[in-house]
């Protein structure tokens, strides 16, 4: 009796998935009766148009204005793409600005609060209220940054990057406002006997796939293992399984040596020297934006304040 | 320090179970309807349900994910799903072409006599499938269907590839910050829920084990 019961109750369930399936088309119609409800709520909204529109138009002309375009420029970005519209204008008219981030203190980390913070994190918060928009920080998968802006899932890639000639051609990039360079990282006690380019042919590498510091061993000639991120990288090396990474010199600062949890490792050669900059979409008008902010904020010296806070003040760019 | 990681490391296995239990809920019916598609006598039905089955098994989830995610914006500058939607979209079709291929199996299973036998008594197709069919495909079934759960759970460590932060992401976000540990630590997760999945098929498998 109780095996039926249970068959019974298996057949139901399939019986009830199935029913879920074929209930598609009735939650379409419960959409149906919801988008009626609204329907039926913007005649109460607008039953009550003294309320709605004197505050409005009394207090900020300039909002009251803006809805107004809201509603034509977002029907033709959706149609016609992003290319002749003003990005600038489609950020504030969405009100957030979408920030493309990885975990990379000290410039984007979270605090034990929970919040996103470091140099870059705060510099972004006050270029979005430069731009009266609310910041929005989205963890994105590094190697998809420049999909992720053209798709419009972010707006401004604003992460400690290293401004190259793939993110030149692939995005509009403003000018450079932090130095870095990419470093060899290898564990203390080898430190002495690799500190010349020739020394490092007899080691094995590891690195963040698609990463400057990938391109300086690939400029050098020397193979690799690519990994998705620096910290993996560094991970390699102190596991054994590389002898040697690459990663910036500013996260090197940050995460090894002394009172970290890599005190073994330490950092040797310099490969190169390049420049941090944010990415927007190609051909964005934020570009110019941005300048502007930044040259503002340096003479307003929050540019400085921030580094210092976070420790980056000898590597930024003041205007 | 352990329990801050093991909540931390709970949240992101949040989202993976979310994914496995959504993906389920809709992936099951569907399975069902692309195995009928499959075994239609209607040819250019057939035809272009075996086609689909084909492309969606033979190529790599991961890029079915950056397609569904990605290609609307991409091709059609369209505006994006979101995340987790895409990630759930491309799970589910995803995982109702491999239900469907072992729903055909069960269902032919069944001896051919057992159809005829139901004809004979007068059963229209529908009572004949519901009555005499279904049980016997859902027995025949639960192991290849226990198979592919247990993988669906470990496939969900994909969706991070679009930002989707399930356990592994949250694992992973640790050892930026120089703690490797949490990232092995995601592991037991995916143990203990696989072995209760486990157990469960095993108790169905011996519940319906008193007819062969």
């Amino acid at each position: 009796m109780k095996k039926k019961f249970l068959a019974l109750l298996l057949v139901c369930g399939l019986v009830l998935t199935l029913a879920a399936c074929g209930g598609a088309p009735a939650e379409t119609g419960g959409n149906d009766s919801a988008s009626g409800n609204a329907e039926t709520q913007t005649p109460d909204d607008t039953a009550t148009p003294d309320d709605a529109a004197t505050p409005d138009d009394t207090a900020t002309p300039d909002d009251a204005a803006t809805p107004d375009d809201t509603a034509a420029p977002d029907d033709t970005a959706m149609l016609s793409g992003a290319d002749d519209a003003s990005d600038t204008a489609y950020v504030q008219d969405k009100g957030t600005l979408v920030i493309g981030i990885t975990d990379f203190a000290p410039m984007d980390y979270k605090s034990d609060a929970g919040e996103w913070i470091g140099f870059d994190a705060d510099m972004a918060k006050a270029f979005a209220d430069s731009l009266g928009v609310k910041p929005e920080f989205i963890e994105i998968n590094w190697d998809n940054k420049l999909m992720e802006l053209e798709t419009k899932a972010i707006d401004v890639v604003w992460n400690g990057m290293t401004i190259t000639d793939e993110v030149k051609e692939g995005a509009s990039v403003p000018d450079a406002y932090c130095r870095n360079g990419q470093v060899v990282v290898v564990p203390a006690a080898m430190a002495d006997a690799y500190t010349t380019v020739e020394s490092l042919k007899d080691l094995s590498f590891a690195v963040e796939n698609g990463s400057a510091g990938a391109e300086q061993l690939d400029l050098l000639g020397i193979p690799y293992t690519a990994l998705d991120t620096q910290a993996r990288a560094l991970m390699e090396v102190a596991s054994g399984a590389s002898d040697a990474c690459v990663i910036d010199l500013l996260m090197a600062g940050a995460m090894i040596g002394e009172g970290t949890s890599y005190p073994d490792l330490t950092h040797t050669l310099q490969l190169n020297s390049e420049e941090y900059g944010v990415a927007f979409r190609k051909g964005s008008d934020l570009v110019d934006v941005f300048n502007q902010f930044w040259a503002d904020a340096s003479a307003q010296g929050t540019v400085m304040e921030t580094a210092t806070m976070y420790g980056v003040q000898e590597s930024v760019i003041v205007k | 320090m352990l329990w801050t990681v093991t909540s931390t490391l709970l949240t992101g296995f949040g989202t993976t179970l979310k994914l496995f239990f959504l993906t389920l809920l809709f992936a099951l019916p569907l399975g069902l309807v692309i195995s009928f598609g499959s075994m239609s006598k209607f040819s250019p039905l057939r035809y272009l349900t075996q086609t689909f089955v084909w492309i969606i098994r033979g190529s790599p989830l991961l890029l079915q994910i950056l397609i569904i995610f990605y290609g609307p914006g991409l091709l059609f500058h369209l505006p994006l799903l979101p995340r987790f939607t895409a990630a759930l979209l491309s799970f589910v079709i995803n995982y109702a072409c491999y239900f469907s291929e072992i729903y055909r199996g069960g269902i032919q299973a069944v001896p051919r006599g057992q159809y005829e036998a139901g004809q004979v008594l007068g059963m229209t197709p529908g009572q004949i499938f519901f009555r005499i069919t279904l049980l016997q495909v859902i027995k025949r079934i639960i192991p290849p269907m226990g198979n592919e759960l247990i993988t669906l759970v470990k496939d969900t460590a994909l969706v991070r590839v679009i930002g989707v932060y399930e356990i592994i992401w949250t694992g992973e976000s640790f050892t930026k910050k120089g703690l490797i540990w949490p990232l092995f630590y995601t592991g037991l997760f995916y143990l203990i829920f696989n072995g209760g999945l486990t157990i469960l098929f095993r108790k169905m498998e011996a519940k319906l084990d008193y007819f062969k």
